[in-house]
């Protein structure tokens, strides 16, 4: 591996709007219910103050992805630049995956009996484009970026935040830049 | 899978009424391959045509007569090729199987039983209909329009037009959302006119005033943040911690509907210091001097913060900033006039601006909206009453319509006798969800001889109706949208053909036309021709041509425009009021029963039986009742959720998940709660929407209550929707 792509999220510009996660859907006209990147909220009481804090979250393409090594028909392949891509063909749907990730990324798709996730959108990638979340992102929240020391010496770029599974286990690539929260004149 | 269009259209044909007809699998591509295909692609210019600040350009990509996706139109400089959550599940609601397929009638009203039925026949039963009621009362005045914000294309306002041309109706009149504010800014400016949103980049302090833009107005953060990167401070006052408020340097959680007794003490302390630009507002405005002896001989910091529960130091702290770091921007927002005070409470805040002479400035203003991109012909909708035509006799001797409050349009529809209404015929509108007070809606549609909708989806309206008319989304029209927010207007071009049997509302209208006129010669005056692109040609005059600097609408199709206007608006001074400058004594506000004055009005007190407000804003995940019921929206949101501060919560026995009943008076509903600091022990929030088989409507506890103003503007005063007290149980 030459290099592992992965996503840069910043808790302190998202506003959870959700639009990466649609802007997913509508690039890949996935079915209703699998949700290849998913915003989440983070818990008020992991912070000081009490406000709407979120971070998103799509296949994580760790760089040992329990997905990969469990499957059973190699539906899994990490390529050169890190993205790790699942083969719908080849996939049997048995849900192997699900089970082993921690983040849960993995999608089961009621209809098609298959698992899907997110390709980090290599095509769009191969071609010099961003992903389609990140093209999508207003507030300039999400970001695609190259996982290594020199980001991880940035100050304010985390491993991990309250609520996930350590990142021990299958070294994810997504960093994240915590929540800010500013002066709150509250009433209770 | 490759289906042309002609294929899908047969498939579609032969398949019969209410079974899921379209497959999303047409549009599923390869799972691992993005653009397996891009063969024949095509792309179309279109914008949405909600009701929304952002009325965002799009780029839709359609393939053999399918629209595939849809983008941002990177050619629009307010929403810059990006879209909302929303506009990003379009091809969820043109393809969805609950799409409305065909005219449809249910027999009997209410119970479900839908038959298809051909247009023809449709026609014929409406134009039946309205000529017997016509005969039965010597007018068409029994028949009642209500129309609203679905769609704001211009050319539906042909919708109004098909009522127009059939004779003098009862229309609905008003707006729900927005008129105590519009009322203050007329009072005050001579009309609402917000600086130019972009220009929000040049503001060195921004205050956001129960505006909640990372749900209503995205596309305006990324001035905001640009404005904070250059240094600008962001204050949000909102009772509410919205997603907006949690990325504010300073967030105020003031006590709802008290927005003006901030603003005063503020100015008070304005004025103590002497911050005033007494050059600007002196200049500008008339009554300037009047109102600050009122804030000398009536307001303290003391009754200011004992109002709000604000305290000094803070009020303090806010205006000083906001009085001294120019220029200062303030965003008004919609729910914060929707009190019994909330025209005031505007106008205070309006008052606060010109006394600091942030009115007319780059970076400043108190921003609230704008009609100033609107001046289009209404073609659609201008078209003569049939000779002979009998109308209401208004108040001022002229015949004509005879209007009845939007706002209270359950009892105004009922209170009618002369002639009694006996048929609604409703577009882009529905009131079974939307209006205040669910109940009434409910009895006064069930007494109704006849109801006609035009839709999209069978929405509780629909559900109340005897026809349901199939409505085109925008992909399958032409049109053109401007905005009440940023200045950018653009052509909405046919991407696709309309799906199943979808009409436009002129298309409608030409339709009944015809029908009628067959019936009985002259009855009806809407012209039977014209194709949806020669309907939106009509729509252009010079002044639109010159405001966008264009000599054809079709030069349109190569991006959308933004209209040649100073960044700030009444930067050259000349306001629209009687007097020609800012009114700050406003003579029209007294004549019309109100203040003159921007001074104190008390806000609505909770009854002792119904201690808790419930507020009902706008959601994220769609729009009014637009949205949510799509199969994408109704997964990243599965249901309603009411927000319940944990201490209020503890005194009822309620936790997170279980069910709480809300209840007043007039009804009640039963929602999931959710425990959260968000809100503040007095207010309960759920957000307003219509959700895919689901009967979760917030309208049930809620009184169709006058807002103090919008009669001036918009013919009828809004409607205080977040003076909405009830009790609360575990169901």
């Amino acid at each position: 591996m030459t290099k592992q792509l992965g996503f840069l999220h910043n808790s302190e510009k998202c506003v959870g709007c959700q639009g990466c996660e649609m802007a997913c859907k509508n690039e890949y006209q996935t079915d209703a219910t699998p949700r290849w990147r998913q915003v989440f909220q983070l818990r008020e009481e992991d912070y000081s103050l009490p406000t709407r804090m979120f971070f998103s979250m799509a296949c994580n393409h760790c760089a040992n992805p329990e997905c990969l090594r469990v499957c059973p028909v190699k539906a899994y392949t990490k390529r050169e630049d890190g993205i790790v891509v699942h083969d719908h063909d080849r996939c049997i749907g048995c849900r192997l995956c699900l089970m082993a990730c921690p983040y849960d990324r993995p999608q089961f798709n009621l209809d098609k009996k298959k698992v899907e996730k997110c390709n980090l959108c290599y095509q769009r990638i191969d071609k010099g484009e961003k992903p389609a979340c990140v093209a999508a992102c207003i507030p300039e929240a999400l970001q695609l970026v190259e996982i290594n020391d020199a980001l991880d010496q940035k100050m304010g770029v985390l491993k991990t935040i309250p609520g996930l599974p350590g990142p021990d286990i299958t070294h994810p690539a997504i960093r994240f830049i915590g929540p800010k929260q500013g002066k709150q004149i509250r009433r209770d | 899978m490759k289906l042309s269009r002609r294929q899908f259209i047969g498939g579609t044909a032969a398949a019969a009424a209410g079974a899921a007809l379209f497959n999303f699998n047409l549009l599923t591509k390869s799972v691992t391959a993005a653009d397996d295909s891009l063969e024949d692609l095509k792309t179309f210019r279109n914008v949405c045509p909600r009701n929304c600040y952002d009325t965002c350009g799009q780029i839709s990509y359609v393939q053999n007569g399918i629209l595939k996706k849809v983008e941002g139109d990177p050619k629009h400089g307010y929403t810059n090729g990006k879209l909302c959550l929303k506009g990003y599940t379009y091809t969820r609601r043109v393809y969805s199987p609950d799409r409305v397929k065909y005219p449809m009638k249910q027999t009997p009203r209410g119970s479900g039983n839908w038959t298809r039925i051909s247009w023809d026949e449709a026609m014929d039963t409406i134009a039946k209909k309205i000529l017997e009621l016509k005969s039965r009362y010597g007018s068409t005045l029994p028949i009642c329009f209500n129309k609203y914000s679905g769609n704001f294309g211009i050319v539906h306002y042909g919708a109004e037009g098909t009522m127009s041309s059939i004779g003098y109706t009862t229309r609905a009149l008003g707006t729900p959302c927005w008129p105590a504010g519009i009322d203050a800014q007329t009072y005050d400016f001579g009309t609402l006119y917000s600086n130019d949103p972009e220009d929000m980049v040049n503001a060195k302090y921004l205050i956001l005033w129960g505006q909640n833009a990372a749900w209503t107005a995205i596309h305006s953060l990324p001035f905001i943040n640009k404005a904070r990167e250059r240094g600008a401070k962001l204050v949000v006052i909102d009772p509410v911690l919205t997603s907006t408020a949690s990325k504010a340097d300073l967030y105020i959680q003031i006590n709802s509907s008290t927005d003006g007794a901030l603003a005063l003490g503020m100015a008070r302390y304005i004025l103590d210091n002497n911050w005033v630009d007494w050059d600007y507002a002196r200049n500008n405005s008339v009554g300037f001097d009047e109102w600050v002896d009122y804030l000398k001989t009536n307001i303290t910091l003391d009754w200011a913060s004992e109002k709000t529960g604000v305290p000094q130091d803070i009020i303090r702290e806010i205006a000083r900033e906001y009085a001294t770091t120019k220029p200062a921007s303030m965003w008004v927002g919609y729910g914060m006039q929707r009190h019994i005070n909330g025209g005031q409470n505007v106008r205070i805040i309006d008052a606060l601006g010109v006394m600091t002479g942030n009115v007319g400035k780059s970076g400043g203003g108190v921003n609230y909206g704008h009609l100033e991109t609107w001046g289009f012909n209404y073609n659609a909708m201008t078209n003569p009453a049939p000779k002979d035509s009998k109308g209401f006799i208004g108040p001022d001797g002229k015949e004509g319509d005879r209007n009845i409050n939007m706002n209270n349009f359950a009892h105004d529809v009922m209170a009618q006798n002369d002639p009694p209404v006996k048929m609604l015929w409703l577009a882009c509108r529905n009131p079974g969800s939307q209006d205040p007070d669910t109940n009434a809606i409910e009895k006064m549609f069930a007494a109704m001889e006849f109801v006609v909708t035009v839709d999209s989806f069978f929405n509780k309206t629909v559900q109340m109706s005897d026809i349901i008319l199939p409505a085109t989304t925008h992909f399958e029209d032409w049109d053109v949208m401007a905005s009440y927010w940023h200045y950018w207007i653009g052509i909405n071009q046919r991407a696709i053909d309309p799906m199943y049997e979808s009409k436009s509302d002129v298309e409608i209208a030409m339709l009944l036309s015809e029908k009628m006129n067959a019936l009985e010669s002259g009855s009806c005056t809407f012209p039977t021709s014209g194709t949806p692109e020669e309907w939106v040609a009509k729509e252009f005059n010079p002044g639109i041509h010159s405001l966008l600097g264009i000599s054809d609408y079709q030069e349109l199709i190569e991006g959308p425009r933004k209209a040649k206007m100073t960044p700030a608006s009444w930067a050259d001074g000349k306001f629209r009021t009687p007097s020609k400058k800012i009114e700050i004594h406003s003579n029209l506000a007294e004549k019309n029963g109100l203040p003159a004055l921007p001074v104190w009005v008390e806000d609505m007190k909770a009854p002792e039986k119904y201690p808790i407000r419930f507020f009902t804003p706008h959601p994220q995940h769609g729009l009014h009742s637009q949205f949510q019921n799509l199969d994408w929206m109704m997964t990243a949101n599965p249901e309603p959720k009411v927000e319940i501060h944990p201490v209020l919560a503890a005194k009822y026995g309620i936790s997170e998940g279980d069910k709480v009943k809300i209840y007043n008076d007039l009804g009640s509903i039963i929602i999931k709660a959710h425990l959260t600091r968000t809100t503040s022990p007095e207010v309960i929030v759920s957000y307003e929407a219509w959700y895919k088989d689901s009967n979760f409507n917030v309208n049930y506890t809620l009184k169709a209550t006058p807002s103090d103003m919008g009669k001036q503007a918009t013919g009828n005063d809004g409607v205080a929707f977040h003076d909405n007290f009830v009790m609360i149980e575990k169901a």
